[in-house]
């Protein structure tokens, strides 16, 4: 068997030496392909070395198998997520639905206030808000919210543009308000250091997701807390 | 008439889907055992790539559920991780007078398409034609798939979805 699992990786390694390398990361390699005929991102995970192999292999394996579930999770609730076509466990590399024509919510709101800096990025703060509070409702904290984590892919007929949650690597299920409020609390510090002075335009994010949101106010108060422990451990420097 | 696809992962393999209809010896096929045939109504060619690349890299890592290459294709089809219950569901039955033929192979083989052809009495169709069979109510009950699914992706997606994740669910 274990030849035959080095032989998987083998086509594994020969398809991806074709596939197009997007993005290196720390935890994992991004790639495009065309996969079963489709436009495909597939997303490796390696080893870490530092890590002992089989802890590594454990949390590896979790990892992904985190990433599908909560894509399922999410879809299953009208949340768009990539749809999952392809997972080899072997080699902990994830073939999913290549969101074509879309730009991370990142770059849509550095490009936008670049280009124009009066124009109103209201829309999507409320759309962000929206879709969190539905992830959340749905108990999926997703543990790595970033601008960099949402892609926006602009309507073609009817002028809507569809929001998507990527890369859940770190997400876990939990009804905890504390997680929600963590999850938020990241998102608040990655969303402000990403793009300067938009502390109003996280406020209506915050606030469509109260709107959205059954159990907001439980969060909120957790996300109060953090804020205040996160002041607190940089006072104390 | 057949549609073939090369699988990208396994450039050695080849998947071609050949469909039959009025077809009217569904028993005398199932008895030769024609390999890998699946019942229309529930399926479309993207399901059987999706199902027969993952058969293909379970039995080259030695962890397929069922005894041969075709059956996994069969298994990896159903939302269950009942064997049974995928072939009663996604198997051909007697009755059947719709077949579609699922062969994988290594290069193009017009021979093995031949002797399909030749062995079936009904009429075959474009593979694609798979899809005007779709029965969409009878596939959200077998997949249950919630109708606010529908609003991020067709249904086709939600149905790949769950094929590709089952074994973690
Ligand atoms: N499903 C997808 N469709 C299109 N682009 C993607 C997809 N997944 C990831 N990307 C791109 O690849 C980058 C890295 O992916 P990730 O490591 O999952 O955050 C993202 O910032 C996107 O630009």
């Amino acid at each position: 068997a274990v030849n035959m699992s080095q032989e998987t990786s083998m086509a594994l390694q020969e398809f991806l030496s074709q596939a197009e390398l997007i993005k290196q990361g720390a935890e994992a390699r991004v790639y495009r392909a065309q996969f079963l005929g489709k436009p495909t991102i597939l997303k490796q995970r390696f080893p870490k070395r530092y890590r002992h192999p089989l802890l590594d292999e454990k949390l590896t394996h979790r990892r992904t198998v985190q990433e599908v579930r909560s894509i399922l999770r999410c879809r299953r609730a009208g949340i768009s997520a990539p749809v999952v076509y392809f997972v080899d466990y072997a080699s902990h590399c994830i073939f999913l639905e290549e969101i074509v024509g879309s730009s991370t919510v990142r770059d849509y709101i550095a490009s936008t206030r670049r280009s124009d800096a009066s124009e109103d990025l209201g829309w999507l703060a409320e759309r962000v808000g929206q879709i969190l509070a539905r992830m959340h409702d749905e108990d999926v904290v997703h543990g790595d919210l970033t601008t960099s984590n949402m892609l926006l892919r602009h309507g073609l007929e009817d002028g809507e543009s569809e929001l998507f949650l990527i890369d859940f690597g770190l997400s876990y299920i939990s009804a905890l308000p504390e997680d929600k409020g963590v999850d938020l609390y990241v998102l608040e510090k990655a969303f402000l250091s990403t793009h300067p002075s938009t502390e109003a335009l996280f406020q209506r994010l915050l606030k469509s997701y109260a709107a959205a949101s059954s159990k907001s106010s439980a969060v909120f108060k957790k996300l109060d807390e953090v804020r205040l422990r996160g002041r607190k451990r940089s006072m104390v420097g | 008439m057949h549609s073939t696809h090369e699988l990208e992962l396994f450039p050695e393999y080849k998947v071609t889907q050949m469909l039959f209809k009025d077809v009217q010896n569904a028993a005398e096929l199932r008895q030769c055992a024609v390999e890998g045939k699946i019942k229309g109504a529930l399926i479309n060619p993207t399901m059987v790539l999706v199902a027969a690349n993952k058969a293909v890299s379970l039995q080259k890592m030695g962890k397929m559920k069922t005894r041969s290459l075709f059956s996994e294709i069969i298994f990896n089809l159903s939302p269950t991780n009942n064997i049974s219950e995928a072939f009663k569901r996604f198997g051909s039955s007697d009755g059947d007078d719709s077949v579609l033929v699922v062969l994988v192979h290594d290069k193009d083989e017009p021979q093995l398409l031949s002797d399909i052809t030749a062995r079936v009495s009904g009429r075959q169709v474009p593979a694609e034609d798979v899809s005007t069979l779709t029965d969409h109510a009878k596939i959200k009950k077998l997949y249950k798939i919630p109708p606010q699914e529908e609003k991020c992706g067709t249904l086709l997606d939600a149905v790949v979805c769950r094929m590709a994740t089952k074994d973690v669910m």
